[in-house]
């Protein structure tokens, strides 16, 4: 698609429209990282706790929270943690003492690389399969497109993972299962991202799949594909010029929920392959009730968030001139 | 034109297909080239803390055995105080007691030891002032998880290469020399490193003088070490060693039998090392482990306040269930809570049979004593697990058990962090509870002394029970086995010792305090390629190699 130009922006909106919708999603985060931070610390156990195990006494405990400084009230540590986010800095782990903004600058290209791939995996085979099963609806191609499709929602990520890595990596031993490569090298990232990719391009896929099948079928009703083709129309604009487009929209609009499910199933699929990212990093944190960590990892996947359905909500102007931003 | 492109298309994905496999392979044999490093995986997410002192999760242990030493150090594959050696000490050393009572150890250094380089620094020779400093560091309880350990005790350096400690109360070789190997605070740390760089650095850049240097911690992935060619014992064989945190069981199985990893830790389970040694190239080892299963029952909680009901849930108990359900090649009973055959003053059976202690599983004498406390149809129970694996089987067998007697537990499960914060706070009303202790001293101090009293002790740590402040044998007065404990700890002739750690545990078993349940080894996966270059019989956070470590072509 070619870029957007500054008249259609100026014409439309867009500007004005992504700039409102920019200054809405900073209430919106704040309320989010406040709940983040009081929920993360309602948590039984503190990172003393976990730090210490079994050598966890009373004395213990109280020496390490006081070095961690979660002696201090929360409404305190609430607003320190504030004023480091506004400023950028996302403080340091409460457990290892390292700077977070660094280790999350470094996992967040893994999931990103994961996310994007997958995604673009999903879209570049979910929409054709859409538009042929539904083309060819009620026969073999279309049972076999759905079904598939179905097996694609129903199989939990960590169990395709699983089967991807035994058949791809043990017995045909082309793909690594341990690490996420080095990701300045591109031919290493992309060995190690293929299987993860995968996995989670097929999830994507089949909802893709499902999505655009049932918008074409929609479509296809509609008055004006019938006197496309009552003009005389060839078949092969009728669908890709009249029907796709049109079926695009609810399609776009639930890619941008997908997007939010591929990473939240990211995590899983970090986990089963090993490989660094937010989710490991989240689940790290968990079990080690590392709270600094954690709600630094939950404000970037927040503002992922915000950021996706911002792209989302811009995207539909550019397939729907309908649409207006005003 | 259509032929045409479906022409192009099927060369396009030929070309691509063909692409994969050339880099797929080309990478798998640049993996499989044969370097000498030891790549491991543990089933943790991450570490927590590589500093030696602050060390406590078995997946931070097993990489600062690597990096540093002791003053003296466990034989490698054995756990037995009895084969404690000399390590950075040039000699097991011997006491005195002072005029005043105190009691003085003398350590001799080894010379020409050196530090690990770090940061640009090359690296030093290991002195008295840098043990002096590390042990000073392991007593201090702002800086060291070990504190408690080195309370009553003081540092001093004589000279270059000789170490003085000074302890306010003598206690037995057996009980000193495991505070100064290479388990708990006993680490011994580069002091200029520490003063050069701080505690916060530490935590992620341990300095030490062990086989391994530390080389690059990357969060939640990986600990890389690299030999360390100066090593006193001599140059390790292995080029280096890559601990992985790897949380998922299965990604480790595959990892293992592609050949990326050498070295697993599995779940403690016979079912999962049968599985796994079925696989072709796949080792699996279980050493011993002085780790126990159990049950401590929270005395301030009715109705196991009284002594009757918790003499019928003992009797409602099946060992050979729970050695049925671990595996009995990694599990077997125990009758004391020091474990017989693993542990210095085990209980065993016999000598539990003799004091009828043994308390082998007996419904109907059960529903009987049942009965007498007032509860002849049971009562109900809520009861809280953690979820890992270990303790949820141990808590849903108990379930079970008690079943059969009318007793019904309601059972919830938690996350592992969120058990351990909850029997700190007094909770759970029966706490299973799965631990090495390095000797009965510390067992019988950490969960039976008063001051170890969950939130009530001085010291609260793991007296789950709370024997030490309530009646446990329903007779009007206090139990404690306060002085017995410190009797113990303080006897200096080694038998005598023995007889009254073995008096402890008989007596816990007389008021039912907890009911010592099984003892589980650890298993782990490896490659045959793996030699470890010494005999393995106990470990206890998993399996460390050493400077002999090798892999075989």
């Amino acid at each position: 698609m070619s870029p957007v130009p500054i008249s259609y922006c100026r014409e439309h909106g867009m500007l004005k429209y992504a700039i409102r919708r920019i200054l809405i999603s900073i209430p919106i985060l704040l309320a989010v990282v406040t709940l983040i931070f009081f929920l993360v610390r309602s948590m039984p156990g503190g990172p003393a706790v976990a730090v210490l195990g079994d050598y966890a006494s009373k004395e213990t405990i109280e020496a390490l929270e006081k070095e961690m400084g979660l002696d201090i009230p929360i409404w305190q540590q609430y607003l320190v943690f504030l004023r480091g986010l506004l400023s950028g800095d996302l403080g340091k782990s409460l457990i290892n003492g390292m700077p977070i903004a660094p280790q999350v600058a470094r996992v967040l290209p893994y999931t990103l690389e994961l996310t994007l791939s997958s995604a673009i995996f999903g879209i570049l085979f979910g929409i054709p399969l859409g538009v042929f099963t539904a083309l060819r609806r009620n026969r073999m191609f279309d049972y076999v497109g759905r079904t598939l499709s179905l097996a694609g929602i129903s199989l939990p990520s960590f169990f395709l993972g699983i089967l991807m890595m035994l058949v791809f990596s043990v017995k045909l031993d082309l793909f690594p299962v341990v690490g996420g490569g080095d990701i300045r090298d591109p031919i290493d990232s992309l060995h190690h991202l293929f299987l993860p990719g995968l996995t989670l391009g097929l999830m994507m896929t089949a909802y893709i799949t499902r999505t655009t099948r049932s918008s074409i079928l929609n479509v296809l009703r509609e008055d004006y594909v019938r006197t496309a083709r009552a003009k005389g129309m060839r078949e092969r604009i009728v669908i890709y010029g009249h029907t796709l487009r049109n079926a695009l929209l609810p399609v776009v609009s639930l890619i941008g929920v997908y997007a939010i499910v591929l990473i939240g199933s990211s995590v899983l699929v970090e986990i089963v392959f090993s490989r660094p990212g937010l989710g490991k990093m989240m689940v790290g944190a968990i079990g080690r009730r590392d709270y600094m960590t954690l709600q630094s990892v939950m404000v970037v996947y927040a503002g992922l968030v915000v950021i996706i359905n911002l792209l989302t909500d811009l995207s539909y102007g550019l397939i729907d001139p309908r649409i207006r931003y005003d | 034109m259509k032929q045409q492109m479906r022409l192009i298309t099927t060369k396009l994905a030929m070309v691509l297909a063909a692409c994969v496999l050339m880099i797929s392979l080309s990478f798998n044999y640049a993996l499989s080239a044969g370097d000498q490093v030891l790549r491991m995986a543990n089933k943790y997410g991450d570490a927590k803390s590589l500093d030696a002192h602050r060390a406590t999760g078995s997946q931070d242990r097993l990489i600062v055995d690597l990096v540093f030493n002791g003053l003296v150090c466990y034989q490698p594959g054995n756990l037995s105080v009895d084969a404690i050696i000399p390590d950075l000490a040039t000699e097991i050393p011997s006491s005195k007691v002072l005029d005043d009572g105190r009691q003085q150890w003398v350590f001799k250094l080894r010379q020409g030891v050196m530090t690990h380089p770090y940061d640009g620094n090359p690296g030093y020779e290991l002195t008295s002032e840098d043990v002096v400093y590390s042990l000073q560091r392991a007593a201090d309880p702002k800086r060291s998880s070990f504190a408690v350990d080195y309370s009553g005790m003081t540092f001093e350096a004589t000279d270059k290469y000789t170490v003085q400690v000074t302890l306010d109360q003598p206690i037995s070789a057996f009980l000193f020399l495991p505070k100064f190997a290479n388990r708990g605070g006993g680490l011994i740390v580069a002091k200029k490193a520490l003063e050069d760089k701080g505690d916060d650095w530490f935590k992620t850049h341990p300095v030490g003088t062990g086989p391994f240097v530390f080389k690059e911690y990357i969060p939640g992935e990986k600990v890389v070490l690299t030999r360390f060619d100066k090593y006193y014992k001599g140059t390790p064989k292995l080029d280096g060693v890559e601990w992985y945190y790897m949380p998922s069981d299965s990604s480790r199985e595959l990892a293992l039998q592609k050949g990326e990893l050498q070295v697993i830790e599995g779940p403690k389970e016979q079912a999962w090392a049968e599985k796994v040694a079925s696989y072709p190239g796949v080792v699996v080892d279980s050493p011993n482990s002085a780790e126990t299963i159990i049950a401590h029952f929270n005395m301030t909680v009715k109705p196991l306040d009284q002594l009757k009901v918790r003499q019928a849930i003992a009797y409602a108990i099946s060992r050979k269930e729970f050695v049925a359900v671990y595996g009995p090649k990694v599990s077997s009973p125990i009758y004391g809570v020091a474990p017989v055959g693993r542990m210095i003053a085990g209980l065993s059976r016999e000598e539990a049979a003799k004091e009828n202690l043994v308390f082998e599983q007996d419904l109907a004498k059960s529903k009987s004593l049942l009965a007498e406390a007032g509860y002849p149809n049971g009562f109900s129970l809520e009861v809280f697990t953690s979820e890992s694996a270990t303790y949820r089987r141990a808590y849903e067998l108990l379930q079970a058990q008690l079943r059969k007697i009318g007793i019904d537990i309601k059972l919830s499960v938690v996350d592992h962090s969120t058990f351990h914060a909850r029997i700190r706070q007094n909770l759970d009303p029966i706490v299973f509870y799965a631990a090495m202790r390095p000797n009965p001293d510390v067992i019988l101090t950490q969960f039976y002394l008063s001051d170890s009293i969950v939130v009530t002790g001085k010291k609260a740590i793991t007296n789950f029970s709370h024997i030490g402040e309530v009646d446990a044998d329903g007779d009007g007065q206090i139990d404690s086995l306060d002085d017995l404990i410190v009797r113990a700890r303080l006897e200096q002739d080694s038998t005598k010792q023995v007889a009254l750690w073995k008096e402890a545990q008989l007596e816990l078993l007389r008021k039912m305090v907890s009911y010592p349940v099984i003892a589980i080894g650890y298993i782990f996966a490896r490659s045959p390629k793996v030699d470890w270059g010494y005999e393995m019989i106990t470990i206890t956070d998993g399996p460390n190699p050493t400077e002999k470590t090798r892999l075989l072509p």
